[in-house]
């Protein structure tokens, strides 16, 4: 049996004097799609951030592909390589002159060939002809697979992604989805994403955790949705609404 | 009028005269490079706030009987520190906290510098720089500062743009963030103190701000914007400073208004050339997707 791409054990969290994430243990499978649901202010920001090394976690355990992060979460570089993280949204300056395929090179690693990877990604995303364009310039829907395009410029093992469609709209937000999902069969990626998009979880991920400061609940998507789990995550109010992405095809 | 000309020009035979192009050539490359950065991260005011802290550094130096360029590098450094810590831990918004150590920072200037015996620096001197009054020991640490923040920007090109998109961002990707961004303000704060000889405390933040502004408008990459921000910092030096001695007015003042007008020029132009880019990036499009 192949080891967990990550392993987390009674993890601990905090921002200040608050704990945020509190005793929170699961791994992640090679080649899994994950997504982590819950409420607003649940700390699933929080969560993928330290697992990442971005922020320094309190207590408990991480191993990153094999690797176990320090509480200060220094991650070394060969293992940073094979990690992409994309924040839930860029303080990207509207009138910043950056060009597509100046953003997207620097996706790529020391060991990789610039000259090859970067137009070979850009014309797997299909955003080859937006490469001379600035990353302002860019509707909400292109921007997102140009950064996709910068996260998988370089072979990566673990793409993780926070409120990835957040903007788009539905049509634009498929579009992304299916892409992800493409990349995700020819590449064996592991992905691990934030969202609110219930519909989609349950429809393409293999596996859901609940977030709520603890982890509530975990495994696939028709067990985790049930509407008395969802109900205990986000409370007793909680209405789901459902539409139909494929209309818009 | 022709003789005025070729007096004017003659001047440029003459060693304070050299020396000055040298160094506003300097300067003009050192404001443009810094500038560009500082005004993709929003710290224009922060170059105002330093070009007035300058002014209490030279005053300090006045006070003490030493020589205001021995002072000026070290003060404005310590200061740029002292600015980001304040920033990092108080609950005031930039801008607040940017007015007020401004303000403090120039009421103590004039306080000190009245208080003072003699007056040995004039105040004009001190507004609005004079670059004319260069030396070749001036001249010495803007080469360095010029090595040091060119090298800097080549090895640090990937974490700079990097940070400007998004430093969460950056920081997935290893970039020290902190690091860069302290490295960026303690840059900043040199050019700002060397630059104050030639244009002077009240001109500093156009000096560094304007370049980066000018080159925005013309730039569809990260790399043509900085170096069209020096090359215009340093186009603008150089014929601000041959106006100034052809029309026989301050140093400082020519210069600013030659890179305002560049701006302006440029901001007119820069309709058309939009209208001529969306063209070319319509065609490219086109033929991407045709071929």
């Amino acid at each position: 049996m192949n080891p967990p791409l990550l392993a987390v054990r009674d993890l601990q969290v905090r921002r200040g004097e608050a704990l945020v994430i509190d005793g929170v243990s699961f791994e992640l499978e090679a080649g899994c799609d994950t997504a982590l649901i819950g409420p607003n202010g649940a700390g699933k920001s929080t969560l993928v951030q330290a697992l990442l090394g971005l922020l320094p976690h309190h207590g408990g355990v991480i191993e990153l592909l094999g690797h176990p992060l320090s509480r200060s979460g220094r991650l070394p570089a060969a293992i940073r390589d094979q990690v992409a993280y994309l924040p839930q949204k860029l303080q990207l300056d509207g009138r910043f002159p950056l060009a597509v395929e100046e953003f997207v090179r620097l996706g790529c690693s020391p060991c990789c060939n610039q000259r090859t990877a970067v137009p070979a990604v850009l014309d797997r995303l299909q955003v080859r002809h937006l490469r001379r364009r600035l990353l302002s310039e860019l509707s909400g829907g292109e921007l997102q697979r140009v950064l996709l395009a910068f996260c998988t410029v370089h072979p990566r093992r673990l793409l993780v992604f926070d409120e990835p469609r957040t903007g788009l709209d539905p049509q634009a937000a498929e579009q992304f989805h299916e892409l992800l999902q493409q990349l995700r069969r020819e590449q064996g990626l592991t992905i691990m994403q934030i969202t609110h998009d219930l519909q989609m979880v349950r429809r393409s991920c293999d596996w859901v955790l609940c977030l709520n400061r603890r982890l509530c609940c975990q495994g696939p998507p028709q067990q985790t949705l049930s509407r008395d789990e969802l109900e205990r995550l986000f409370g007793g109010d909680f209405v789901l609404y459902e539409h139909n992405h494929h209309h818009f095809r | 009028m022709s003789s005025d000309l070729s007096g004017s020009l003659a001047l440029l035979q003459e060693p304070f005269m050299q020396r000055a192009l040298f160094g506003g050539l300097i300067t003009g490359v050192l404001g443009g490079w810094v500038g560009s950065l500082a005004v993709l991260r929003q710290l224009s005011f922060f170059a105002e706030a330093l070009g007035q802290a300058s002014l209490l550094g030279i005053s300090f130096a006045l006070l003490m009987s030493l020589s205001p360029s021995l002072l000026l590098l070290p003060f404005a450094l310590g200061f740029a520190v002292l600015l980001r810590l304040l920033l990092k831990r108080s609950s005031l918004s930039a801008d607040a906290l940017l007015s007020l150590m401004c303000s403090s920072a120039l009421a103590l200037s004039v306080v000190l510098l009245s208080s003072l015996p003699g007056a040995r620096l004039s105040l004009q001197q001190l507004l609005f720089g004079d670059i004319l009054g260069i030396s070749w020991s001036d001249l010495v640490p803007m080469l360095l500062l010029l090595i040091i923040t060119l090298t800097y920007g080549v090895i640090s090109r990937r974490a700079q743009i990097l940070i400007s998109v998004d430093p969460l961002l950056a920081r997935s990707r290893g970039v020290a963030v902190e690091t860069h961004r302290m490295a960026l303000l303690g840059l900043l704060a040199l050019v700002v103190a060397v630059s104050i000889k030639a244009v002077g405390v009240l001109l500093i933040s156009g000096f560094v701000v304007i370049p980066a502004c000018t080159a925005r408008l013309l730039s569809r990459s990260f790399t043509a914007y900085v170096l069209l921000a020096s090359g215009i910092g340093a186009l603008s030096a150089v014929l601000g400073l041959l106006g100034s001695a052809v029309l026989n007015q301050p140093s400082g003042p020519m210069v600013v208004l030659m890179q305002a007008f560049l701006f302006g020029l440029t901001f007119a132009l820069a309709g058309l050339l939009a209208q001529r880019w969306a063209g070319a990036a319509a065609t490219a499009a086109s033929a991407d997707h045709g071929g």
